[in-house]
């Protein structure tokens, strides 16, 4: 039963060790660095796929669990032995294998689209321990070990973002991010999503630690086992709210999405890898794994307050996917689209684990939120691979500058036709399964605002999906002649893995309703634990698949009028009332530059201003006016000595008298 | 076991100091190694003492009788005395192969490795003795010499920040030895731990003073708000080498001796709960004030200056959570802001000597010419930061959790609000951290810079060094919080 539990381990270590060994690979030859690293990615596919034999075997006693002692802090309340191990599940099974299998075809993709960039080195190495990282993030059993994935992660989508650090204006089109006055360099662009996905971590650490105090752990068992419920209510509750930051920063949700549209400055293997597929799942994914225990907790409470963080998340899940959805209408940029984009599906799938929480069948929104998750990574890296070989084609990130490259770009079309219909969620491709399975929880749920809010995103998502491919394949380009000569298809190492990519999303789709009952079936053992129930109600699902066709029928029309057939007038925004609207989206709902005039721009006057006049002028000044004081004394008191013997020989006598007087203090005292 | 190991620890700098005052216009440029040769025999003594604690009872106890009216001479090497005595051997070691080629163009070398020895000799005499006045004494050794060394390779106007430097470190100490005065007077005794017998029963309100006046001497040392000013001037103006000797190590002593002197003989001040919210509410400020004023820096030396205020302010956030995590948590800081700030100061004395600017507005875009700098310095800020895989992770992850912990046991929300807030401005050492590696590194190259290059081999791998143990000991630092709790523990 356990003899596969290694590969739990190696999952992340191989790719750990091949970023430790690219530096030294490189000093063989660029060929061996290359598929060096490509090979120690795929050492991680061997891993994971090994271990998810586990998920075909009957009668798994989840979850298969096995750790090691790192450190220990004797005498401690808290903490006195922090183990190292990992965790086993459906979860982190299915997860994981998302993660290693697109990894692997972003490494071979990136064979062809990243060659002849300067700084490979630096690249493989980021990219294989992100790799690591991230497999070691999924594959923890403890949070202190996940946060050395989490942080591990972090660091190398900052290396990333800013992979071409030297921010030249002369490749301002290609490089940077945004435009106007909120146009970033990478390097800015790595640090801003640093600095905030790192606010996100220390409301986590907040949170973690009220738990921590309590129940003496972070290991997830011991949590699910009991230890949680040492935490009494009204500190859990505050404490999850904290320990939700970390997630909402790491998945760019509301009220910390602004750094991923903006992450959009690193290559577009980093956007599809990172900043898609894999890394701001780490937020969902820490949630679906706290989601037994918390839910244990909430049927073991008596009161009901603690539904309320699952209220909580779910709103903040359904608001940010509403917000990003509206603004991805209007974004001038491709890869931009797609990160608005992404914002707003991870919304969805952390409105599904929300609404898991507030239902009795928390299967339906829980298995929901999961399959979401996977079928989002595939089409979100085939979009976003197939938007590289496009911007390789045509030198720019701006999509006024495509257009009509259907012709030009066959394969490419067809391939992120079919992922933008799954993203819309056209039937049978599998964003429709696993949108719906979201769409019908908050049915059943009975939280009729949050399934409006829900599917008006559908309708959102249908748009601006459809005006994507609308602006980059379809009409007359701009710049045609100008670049007819080498617009071409990409070669095969790249468009291949984004094919397979497609390939995925259509046999989940087609296979989309045994998927869907697989899930449930391999998460039933929670069921049974959390005493939940499956009913599977068909006049719901009928219904909602109803409601979300037709939601998707309504964003179409108008994307296909305006942006494909593009028979009225090219650009909405030239009318007075929905201009304004217009400029509210594209300037991103003011939130970005909100933050910019609350939080960035104060720490540095702020600081200036302190430095001038509380650190020079009073505290400095306060120093030199004590010596000043000093000084003037000792110019008084220097006048004492006149050197005239008349008044040393008075001085010494009053000081004998002053002794005696002492003395006698003394002795009679 | 090595005969008089601990004394050899003190005496052998010492030693050393005398002969190259006496033959170093001979020796030259040798007596950098000679000092380099030293303390490397010290480390070598201090490591074998070490890795035999654990057969010893976690500890090793050598007396020397002294004066009867002041007691013995006793020097103690345990899990934390080792662990802050070893982290300062290291750094001095390092620094003074890094001072060999840092100090090529300037005069009386060998009076320099005098005082530096002297200094060292001083720094570690502090940790390891626990007598109240042999304590006090080695306080002053490592004073002394600092502020010559700062008054005359030091930068800008030196001699009146050196005497910045003596007077305010003076102040503090004169005000520690009427606490240590004290101290004698209602215990009787100047020993740590026959002391803690005798004050174990005696009131609250006449511990309270003493106390008081203890910790101001040494929080001076710390540079804790309001109490910092002395400490940009000088670890901005001291010569490079004495600054990343300065700022990691000594500071931090102050927090070391504050574990030491008040956990050990006055626990029961130490664990009352408004002394340790008046402690953490100016750790949090502390943290906060160095983090904000880093910003306004154009000065590298200064912002590392202001960012090691901001890490005594961690440092004595654990020191007042009042638990057994908290404390092992402010040890693994001293150790991860030793090897961090360390790293820092000698990168900026990379710029100093080799591009021959401080400015960070002069530099940027030099991530292409100088590779590993830019990776130390980035890995550097990581640790201060508290990123994992760095050392300095596990000590903000257990100062945090030992002060909310803290503020539990018993409930107090006043302080676990000051907590909150002191966890989360902790995103400003991020912010000046990486801010400070996109201006010198990201961007632009400025022209003037173009053959700029990474340092030598003398001068890089000191630095390598500092980054490799952040990591090594960061990914698996069970020996270093084994042996540091095992003697936190007896203290609660």
């Amino acid at each position: 039963m356990e003899e596969l539990l290694i590969f739990g381990w190696l999952a992340w270590i191989f790719p750990i060790v091949g970023a430790l060994l690219t530096p030294l690979l490189a000093k063989i030859g660029d060929k061996v660095r290359d598929y060096g690293a490509v090979f120690f990615s795929f050492m991680a596919v061997v891993s994971t796929v090994s271990l998810s034999s586990y998920l075909f075997k009957e009668h798994v006693e989840w979850p298969l669990h096995n750790s090691i002692v790192w450190l220990s802090v004797e005498g401690s309340p808290i903490l006195s032995e922090i183990r190292a191990g990992i965790l086993v599940d459906p979860l982190s099974i299915i997860m994981s294998n998302v993660v290693s299998i697109i990894a692997f075809l972003i490494m071979v993709y990136s064979l062809g689209y990243m060659k002849n960039e300067e700084g490979l080195t630096r690249y493989w190495f980021f990219m294989n321990l992100f790799i690591g990282n991230m497999l070691l993030l999924v594959f923890s059993d403890n949070l202190i070990q996940m946060l050395f994935g989490w942080e591990g992660v972090g660091l190398c989508s900052y290396g990333l973002i800013g992979f071409y650090y030297k921010d030249s204006k002369d490749g301002w089109k290609k490089y940077w991010v945004g435009e106007g006055d909120e146009a970033y360099p990478p390097s800015h662009a790595g640090l801003k999503a640093f600095i905030m996905t790192r606010f996100g971590d220390l409301l986590l650490f907040v949170g973690a630690f009220i738990i921590l105090a309590f129940a003496g752990t972070l290991n997830f068992v011991e949590l699910q086992n009991g230890a949680i419920s040492r935490v009494p209510v009204w500190a859990l509750l505050p404490a999850i709210i904290f320990f939700f930051g970390g997630p909402i920063g790491k998945s760019a949700q509301l009220p910390l999405m602004e750094w991923l549209p903006d992450a959009m400055a690193g290559p577009t293997t980093v956007s599809a890898l990172i900043h898609a597929a894999t890394m701001v799942k780490a937020g969902v994914y820490l949630v679906a794994r706290m989601f037994p225990i918390l839910y244990a907790t909430k049927l073991a409470s008596d009161s009901s307050t603690l539904v309320l963080m699952f209220y909580f998340i779910a709103w903040i899940g359904v608001l940010t996917s509403f917000v990003a959805g509206t603004q991805a209408m209007v974004s001038r940029e491709l890869k931009k689209v797609l990160a608005y984009s992404t914002v707003s599906q991870i919304g969805y799938m952390m409105m599904a684990l929300g609404i898991a929480g507030i239902s009795v069948e928390f299967i339906t929104g829980y298995v929901g939120s999961i399959f979401h998750l996977m079928s989002h990574a595939l089409f979100k890296a085939a979009l976003f691979l197939a938007a590289g070989s496009v911007i390789h084609a045509t030198g720019s990130r701006f999509m006024y500058d495509m257009g009509g490259l259907k012709k030009y770009m066959p394969i490419t079309f067809w391939c992120m036709a079919i992922a933008s219909c799954s993203l819309a969620g056209v039937p049978i491709l599998s964003g429709f399964w696993s949108k719906d399975m979201i769409l019908e929880a908050s049915l059943i749920s009975g939280e009729y605002l949050l399934l409006f809010f829900a599917l008006s995103t559908v309708i959102v998502t249908s748009f601006y999906t459809f005006r994507m491919i609308g602006l980059v394949f379809y009409g007359q380009s701009v710049k045609e002649q100008e670049h007819e000569h080498h617009l071409h298809e990409a070669p095969a190492i790249m468009w291949v893995p984004y094919a397979i990519l497609v390939a995925g999303t259509l046999i989940l789709g087609v296979g989309g309703y045994f998927v869907r009952h697989w899930l449930i079936e391999s998460f039933e053992y929670l069921m049974v634990s959390l005493h939940g129930e499956y009913v599977g109600d068909l006049t719901a699902e009928y219904l909602i698949s109803f409601l979300s066709v037709m939601c998707v029928i309504i964003g179409f029309v108008p994307a296909y009028i305006f942006y494909i057939r593009r028979s009225k007038s090219f650009d909405l925004s030239s009318k007075a009332f929905s201009s304004k609207i217009w400029t509210f989206l594209a300037k991103r709902w003011y939130i970005n530059k909100l933050y910019y005039s609350l939080f960035v721009y104060p720490t540095v006057s702020i600081s200036n201003w302190l430095y001038e006049n509380l650190e020079s002028r009073v505290v400095d000044g306060l120093n030199y006016y004590i010596a000043s004081l000093a000084k003037q004394a000792s110019v008084k008191i220097r006048k004492v000595q006149s050197g005239n013997f008349n008044d040393s020989l008075t001085l010494f006598l009053l000081g004998v008298f002053v002794a005696v007087i002492i003395l006698c203090f003394i002795i009679l005292g | 076991m090595i005969a008089f190991s601990l004394l050899q620890i003190i005496v052998v700098p010492i030693f050393m100091a005398i002969i190259i005052m006496l033959f170093g216009k001979m020796l030259e440029k040798k007596c950098g190694w000679l000092s380099f040769a030293s303390l490397f025999y010290i480390l070598c003594i201090l490591l074998t003492e070490i890795l035999n604690l654990s057969k010893g009872g976690y500890s090793l106890l050598e007396s020397y009788s002294f004066t009867p009216l002041i007691g013995d001479f006793t020097l103690l090497l345990d899990g934390i005395s080792g662990v802050v005595a070893l982290t300062i051997t290291l750094l001095s070691l390092v620094i003074s192969l890094y001072s060999i080629k840092y100090m090529e163009h300037e005069e009386n070398f060998d009076l320099y490795n005098v005082l530096y020895l002297l200094y060292y000799s001083g720094m570690v005499g502090t940790v390891l003795s626990t007598n109240l006045v042999i304590f006090f004494l080695f306080f002053e050794l490592m004073l002394i010499p600092s502020w010559i060394l700062i008054g005359i390779w030091g930068t800008g106007e030196r001699e009146k920040v050196a005497l910045k430097y003596f007077l305010f470190t003076e102040a503090g100490a004169v005000i520690m030895l009427a606490g240590i005065g004290s101290t004698y007077m209602i215990s009787g005794s100047f020993d740590l731990f026959v002391v803690a017998e005798r004050t174990l029963f005696m009131p609250k309100t006449i511990l309270y003073p003493i106390v008081v006046l203890i910790l101001i001497g040494l929080l001076v040392k710390m540079a804790i708000f309001p109490l910092h000013n002395w400490l940009p001037d000088a670890h901005a103006e001291a010569p490079t080498p004495i600054s990343a000797l300065l700022s990691p190590a000594m500071i931090g002593i102050g927090g070391y001796a504050a574990i030491r002197i008040l956990y050990t003989s006055f626990p029961t001040v130490a664990f009352d709960n408004s002394f340790t919210f008046v402690l953490t509410l100016l750790s949090v400020i502390t943290m906060a004030y160095g983090g904000i004023m880093a910003f306004s820096q154009d000065d590298i030396k200064r912002l590392l200056a202001f960012s090691s205020i901001s890490q005594m302010g961690y440092m004595l956030f654990g020191i007042a959570s009042a638990s057994i995590i908290g404390l092992t948590g402010s040890l693994i800081i001293y150790v991860s802001h030793g090897l961090s700030k360390a790293a820092l100061f000698m990168i900026s004395g990379v710029f100093m000597h080799n591009l021959k600017t401080r400015k960070i507005s002069d530099l940027g875009g030099l991530a292409s010419k100088m590779p590993l700098t830019a990776i130390s310095t980035l890995v550097s800020f990581l640790g201060l930061a508290g990123v994992p895989p760095l050392l300095g992770f596990w000590g903000e992850f257990f100062i945090f959790a030992g002060a909310v912990y803290g503020s539990f046991n018993p409930i107090d929300y006043l302080k676990l609000v000051t907590v909150i807030v002191g966890i989360l401005v902790s995103i400003l050492t991020a912010g000046y951290g990486l801010w400070t590696v996109r201006r010198i590194f990201y961007g632009e190259l400025n022209e003037k810079y173009k053959g700029a290059k990474d340092p030598e081999w003398e001068m890089l791998v000191p630095i390598l060094i500092m980054i490799l143990l952040a990591i090594v000991v960061g990914v698996y630092p069970a020996p270093l919080t084994s042996i540091v709790s095992n003697i936190i523990k007896n203290l609660f």
